[in-house]
């Protein structure tokens, strides 16, 4: 997993690639640190250049959502395609997080 | 834990000193000079060997955990002692310290080759002998030490591993739940460390019908492993609702939501099957979507629901469908369509119904899944990078007039 943020005042967009697995559970936890520490009033997660996302990926989005509520910006998981978007559907994760 | 090995920093000095150092030289004065070196230095286990011959009997009687070994020896050399400890299992690691006067290139490259683990010249130099005795049995205890631990937590991790194991459905109610129900069930199950995140069972209902779930915590290994043994054990809570899947999940997701930590959840699928007519209901909550294989197709059973130990206001929904005589159905875990083939492609769920097609018109019968798992892993390149389970229930045919 790969990622790059690009801050517009506030609004935050992270632009994903590679996979987002149980591995990445280091990385993924920086990039929230990252994430918290630039005041966002929200954050869109680029999925569209991911290939795959296992359950612990996923748990870490419910980690990031967790964070969102808490710091009190608006998280949006958005691009997904292929095998990214069939875990989303399959998992309902669209009713706990807004995707697009 | 074996408290002898647990050797902290404070007492790893102390350790050192009692430790057990065996000197090998043939010259009366050097094994004088030596000891008294060490003595003055706080050691207090030092023994004493004139030559080669003499060092490897007293070696073979009691360890030691360092050897301060000579190199011209009348009888045997220390080149020689050097190759015969290097050569048996279980001196093969015991720190050898070489000391010598002539020192050319040539003989340290020999030194080392025969298995030597260090070197020091002669004359020799008291605090440069010291500092390298200590430095080697501080290695020789730390690894002693990493090496006690591993194989502390592989003994553990070895009943934890059984533990686990029995939480899967025994072979005797797989049996009577097959012979109840006019059904062949194969099922496989592997962690992809010790202890896993995956289980799966079966429970009989009544006389007509019997339940079966397939559970995968997020993650896997030690962490997922315990959420299992939650989930069984909430499980059994609710056995007056093990006839209504949607209900099933419900209220296991209730209990479980309190004590499942942020980020962690289990997707899940829980079916009922009927005996007699092959009626199924089933809620999902988030599983791989489960297949029912005939002669002719694959279809799928709608397994998307809101994953258990998440939120308190998910739902779950009852939906039926039917397992006819001939007829398949099959659960797995993600692992069997996430992982990446030799050609660098995953699986994916076409993918795995593909084969699943293919290996039915092979005429696999009721072997479908050990047919489906030896292509899965003669086609993985890696080791298991998560949990695997694969189930199947064949719904036998009658034969007519029985």
């Amino acid at each position: 997993m790969e990622y790059r943020i690009e801050n517009n005042a506030g609004d935050l967009r992270v632009i994903f690639s590679g996979d987002i697995t149980f591995t990445q559970n280091v990385s993924f936890r920086n990039m929230l640190k990252d994430i918290s520490s630039q005041s966002a009033n929200s954050c869109v997660f680029d999925l569209n250049g991911v290939g795959m996302v296992d359950s612990a990926g996923l748990g870490m989005f419910l980690i990031a959502k967790e964070q969102a509520d808490t710091g009190g910006w608006k998280l949006h998981l958005a691009g997904a395609t292929g095998h990214v978007a069939s875990m989303l559907k399959l998992t309902k994760l669209s009713e706990i997080i807004e995707a697009s | 834990m074996d408290s002898a090995h647990s050797v902290t920093e404070g007492n790893l000095l102390k350790t050192i000193l009692g430790a057990n150092i065996l000197v090998v030289d043939d010259m009366q004065l050097m094994r004088k000079m030596i000891g008294m070196c060490l003595e003055r230095a706080g050691y207090s286990n030092i023994s004493f060997a004139e030559d080669g011959d003499d060092a490897l009997k007293m070696i073979s009687e009691g360890m030691p955990d360092l050897v301060i070994l000579d190199l011209n020896m009348p009888r045997m050399s220390g080149y020689e002692v050097c190759k015969a400890l290097r050569a048996n299992r279980e001196t093969e690691n015991l720190p050898i310290l070489v000391q010598s006067a002539s020192e050319t290139p040539e003989e340290r490259v020999e030194v080392f080759a025969s298995g030597a683990t260090d070197f020091v010249s002669k004359p020799i130099n008291q605090p440069e002998l010291l500092a390298r005795v200590q430095m080697h049995l501080e290695n020789r205890f730390m690894i002693q030490n990493l090496s006690d631990f591993h194989d502390h937590m592989q003994r553990e991790l070895s009943l934890a591993k059984e533990m686990q194991h029995a939480l899967l459905p025994q072979d005797s109610l797989i049996e009577e739940v097959e012979q109840k129900a006019g059904m062949v069930i194969e099922a496989e199950y592997q962690a992809s460390f010790e202890l896993g995140g995956d289980l799966w069972g079966l429970w009989p209902i009544d006389d007509t019908s019997f339940g079966m779930f397939v559970l995968d915590i997020s993650g896997h290994g030690v962490g997922a492993s315990l959420n299992t043994f939650r989930v069984q054990a909430t499980m059994g809570r609710h056995k007056h609702l093990y006839h209504d899947p949607a209900a099933f999940l419900l209220n296991l997701n209730s209990d479980l939501v309190e004590s499942f930590p942020l980020g962690q959840f289990g997707t899940m699928f829980y079916a009922v099957i009927d005996t007699e007519s092959g009626a199924i209901t089933y809620a999902g909550a988030g599983a791989p979507r489960p297949f029912i294989i005939s002669d002719d197709n694959v279809r799928t059973l709608d397994s998307a629901g809101t994953p258990i130990g998440i939120i308190a206001s998910a739902t779950y929904e009852n939906l039926t469908d039917q397992l006819n005589e001939g007829e398949s159905l099959f659960c797995y875990s993600d692992v069997l369509i996430e992982t990446p083939f030799s050609n660098g492609e995953m699986l994916g769920e076409n993918g795995l119904r593909d084969l699943v097609s293919s290996k039915r018109s092979e005429g696999v019968g009721e072997k479908l899944v050990e047919k489906l798992l030896a292509t899965f892993f003669e086609e993985i390149q890696t080791s298991l990078p998560d949990d695997l389970t694969a189930v199947a229930f064949h719904r036998t045919k009658k034969v007519a007039g029985s």
